[in-house]
């Protein structure tokens, strides 16, 4: 299951002074939250983590024309918008051909799932396919991958190699200084290995902000007890938290105080400052974490 | 419900006919070029409610003051995975909604399911369907493989069935039509493809077309751009006799190297004269657009003073992030401004255009760019609020990383972006300045939920967890929500039926209607 980030929102009562003491002073920087989600010892999947040069490709099912048929025209109807017509990316939805779970899928096992599933907090609906027509979809989209990866002329998408324009000595000055990033992240702490852990487009999202990152929150009750534990929802009339026990426990808003502490703000924070060139010097610099 | 309740409602139905003269006259009779230019209280007749696209209603029985008491009227289920995208009319009391290759016809007092089309299977694009349009006693559906579909209303029949464009060539189609005098206007999706983006007027009785309007030259042109396709609904001015429309962005989309130039006439506001289908002035919001932001977004006529003049305008929040104001007679601007994060011009021309900047263009090794590629705002509508002098939009700060190369070619998407953050809010901008009078957040990612204003002083909306929301014109406040248990995709609706005021949300695939209790 996904957890929705839940960034602090109007809500949020502290002050940006009050935010940043307890950014540095949180040693679960949200990198380091994301790192922990990522696979221990990650299977080299091409379509994610191929460098440049990089050829090689997965030995991989192949499909009768006719499902793939099948799939390709459930595809169009419902799936082109988003992820473009060969599955490439398009409108909002990423590059299927180079998607990890797309690589990791074993009939459908996986990509069944986030069909029937959604994920609506990317705006993913769910879709009611049978069986028939998930096997249907799932040989049009291995079947582009397959094609993708052996494109003659270059890939299309964004490849490790197109992400190697920076300089990794700027990079530093920039984490250390104008970033602000040593605050909270350290390149022999929470980063160290993190070039290993992540690669090109996805150590560049991460960079930029971090999938799912988790916020805490207390909640101060009319008695005066206060409870501690991992932001799970908040909207503007209710605050949900799982408590150290595991347990999901919410209230109502107006019903008590609660303060959020949500350190991934300062990746937001920089949006408005970065250059694009501090953005590729930082990439460089984190590539050399490995 | 009981008896007895079933009696006083349609005790107090008959007492409503009699009152409204005009709306009994009409019973049965759909919708004629009058209901369209004049609406009466207990009717929604067109996509935006009337032709201005104000989406603002001048009912009064829900107030700030007893709006927290709106309960639930009834709730419609389609049984679909399709999100509802449309708005619903109503007309003689017949509600008319629809998502994909679907029409409901539901009874607005009870949720009775009257009728329910379905359209073929077909290999079109299933993207979203945002409703019909309606002419005297006929419906006006845009099918996902590029047909216009008219029906008869009261049963739900097929009257005829044209293509309007080759979906076979990456056409589709989505649109509510816009019915204009003796026209059917419909336009076309498709920025997949290169292909060239028009809107057509048609006969509402034979199919047959009346002319088409072509926002750019036909793919093959040297230099030449395609894409400017024009997928909502526009909106008319019948004194000045013209229809203002939103055009789409160029293709190849991230990729502008073989279309120098502005591009037009793709992502501008257009006006066109409904008899002739020419084009009478054009405005571009973005010259030579690189990152899908086309100026679809709905077109909103104001007449009000400006600067202490009485003036004609339009008004559009872009999907580029910028607040335009325009004198809709001559399509000169009044206003430019930026109603978010925005990072991608190098300021605004003599002619009030934004300019690109050169180096926020997609490249090998991405560009940040603010707003992402859905944009500071999408399809869902805006309301512009009379009393408050408001434009109320639901906007999206949000940043994304874009990219293009050689090997992504020059075809269709022709790049790659990502989205990296994104949230909602809830802006009202003073149309005199483009300055963010209030705003309201709506939480993580975005909402999807378009705005509706009253002459109370109410908005309606939705945030990001599927809430809907009623706030205060004057402050953002919030005075009145609901969970609703999906995301919001629509624009609600409102209007007054048997005395009864309305409020029309829709989230996933269920439609909900509230009102005040009953006593």
């Amino acid at each position: 299951m996904q957890r929705r980030r839940i960034p602090c929102g109007t809500n949020c009562l502290r002050s940006t002074l009050q935010r940043r003491a307890l950014l540095a002073a949180m040693l679960l920087g949200s990198l380091a939250v994301s790192a922990a989600q990522a696979p221990k010892t990650p299977t080299p999947t091409p379509s994610t983590r191929s460098g440049a040069g990089q050829s090689s490709t997965p030995a991989r099912k192949s499909y009768a024309p006719a499902v793939i048929e099948t799939g390709k025209s459930l595809f169009q109807q419902n799936c082109s918008f988003c992820h473009g017509r060969d599955a490439g990316g398009g409108e909002s939805g990423p590059d299927l051909t180079r998607s990890k779970l797309v690589t990791q899928d074993v009939a459908g096992d996986k990509i069944g799932a986030v069909v029937r599933n959604g994920r609506p907090e990317k705006g993913m609906p769910r879709f009611d396919f049978s069986d028939r027509q998930i096997a249907g979809l799932t040989a049009f989209i291995h079947t582009q991958q397959n094609v993708a990866l052996t494109r003659k002329g270059g890939r299309k998408g964004v490849d490790v190699s197109d992400l190697q324009t920076g300089n990794a000595e700027a990079g530093k000055q920039y984490f250390d200084g104008a970033g602000g990033c040593a605050a909270c992240h350290s390149p022999a702490g929470d980063l160290a290995g993190i070039a290993s852990r992540y690669k090109g487009l996805e150590l560049e999202e991460q960079m930029l902000y971090p999938k799912h990152p988790k916020s805490s929150v207390t909640v101060t009750l009319a008695s005066g007890q206060t409870i501690t534990g991992i932001l799970e929802y908040l909207d503007e009339f209710t605050v949900g938290l799982v408590d150290s026990t595991g347990v999901y426990r919410s209230w109502r808003t107006a019903d008590v105080q609660y303060e959020v502490d949500a350190p991934v703000n300062a990746h937001v924070d920089l949006f408005g400052k970065y250059t694009d060139a501090d953005i590729h010097n930082l990439m460089a610099y984190l590539q050399t974490l490995r | 419900m009981n008896f007895l309740k079933i009696a006083c409602l349609l005790a107090a139905g008959a007492l409503m006919a009699i009152a409204l003269p005009g709306a009994l006259l009409a019973q049965g009779q759909g919708v004629d070029a009058r209901t369209l230019l004049h609406p009466p209280a207990d009717s929604w007749p067109s996509y935006h409610g009337d032709y201005s696209g104000r989406r603002h209603s001048s009912l009064t029985q829900i107030t700030p003051q007893n709006v927290k008491d709106l309960t639930l009227a009834w709730a419609f289920q389609t049984d679909q995975s399709a999100q509802i995208k449309s708005s619903p009319l109503l007309v003689d009391g017949i509600l008319y909604f629809t998502v994909p290759d679907n029409i409901w016809a539901v009874d607005a007092r009870s949720a009775h399911q009257i009728w329910h089309y379905t359209y073929p299977p077909n290999k079109g694009n299933h993207i979203g369907n945002r409703g019909v349009a309606m002419y005297k006693g006929y419906l006006f559906f845009m099918a996902p493989d590029a047909h216009l579909v008219s029906l008869n209303a009261k049963e739900g029949t097929v009257r005829w069935i044209v293509s309007v464009a080759d979906a076979t060539k990456g056409y589709w189609t989505t649109m509510a039509p816009l019915v204009v005098g003796d026209r059917v206007i419909i336009g076309v999706s498709g920025d997949l493809d290169n292909l060239t983006g028009y809107i057509r007027s048609i006969d509402p009785q034979t199919g047959a077309t009346q002319w088409q309007w072509n926002a750019t030259p036909p793919p093959g042109t040297p230099k030449g751009t395609t894409g400017g396709t024009m997928w909502m609904t526009g909106t008319y001015d019948p004194d000045l006799n013209l229809v203002y429309w939103g055009t789409g962005n160029p293709t190849p989309v991230l990729n502008g190297s073989t279309r120098p130039g502005d591009n037009l006439y793709t992502c501008s506001i257009v006006a066109i004269n409904p008899d002739t289908g020419k084009l009478v002035w054009s405005f571009q919001v973005s010259p030579h657009d690189t990152h899908d932001w086309d100026a679809v977004e709905i077109p909103v006529l104001v007449d009000a003073e400006f600067h202490g003049e009485p003036r004609k305008m339009l008004m559009q929040t872009s999907r580029n992030g910028y607040f335009f104001v325009l004198d809709r007679t001559t399509g000169k601007n009044l206003v430019t401004a930026p109603f978010g994060p925005v990072n991608w011009s190098l300021g605004v021309d003599e002619q009030g255009r934004p300019i690109p900047n050169p180096a926020k263009e997609p490249a090998p090794d991405g560009r940040l760019i603010a707003p992402d590629e859905g944009g500071l705002t999408n399809y869902r509508s805006p309301s512009f609020d009379t009393k408050n002098g408001l434009f109320i939009v639901d906007a999206h700060p949000s940043y994304s990383i874009y990219f293009a190369k050689p090997a992504d070619g020059v075809y269709g998407w022709a790049g790659a972006d990502y989205g990296v953050w994104g949230k909602g809010v809830i802006e009202a901008i003073d149309y005199q300045t483009g300055k963010i009078r209030w705003s309201h957040e709506l939480g993580p990612e975005g909402s999807g939920a378009g705005v509706l204003t009253t002459d109370s002083g109410l908005t309606f909306t939705g945030d990001a967890q599927g809430n809907f929301l009623a706030l205060d014109s004057s402050d953002g406040k919030t005075l009145w929500h609901v969970g609703s248990g999906a995301h919001i995709q629509s624009s609600p609706i409102t209007y007054q039926l048997d005395g009864r005021q309305y409020l029309l949300t829709s989230s996933g695939g269920v439609l909900f209607a509230w009102a005040l209790p009953q006593t």
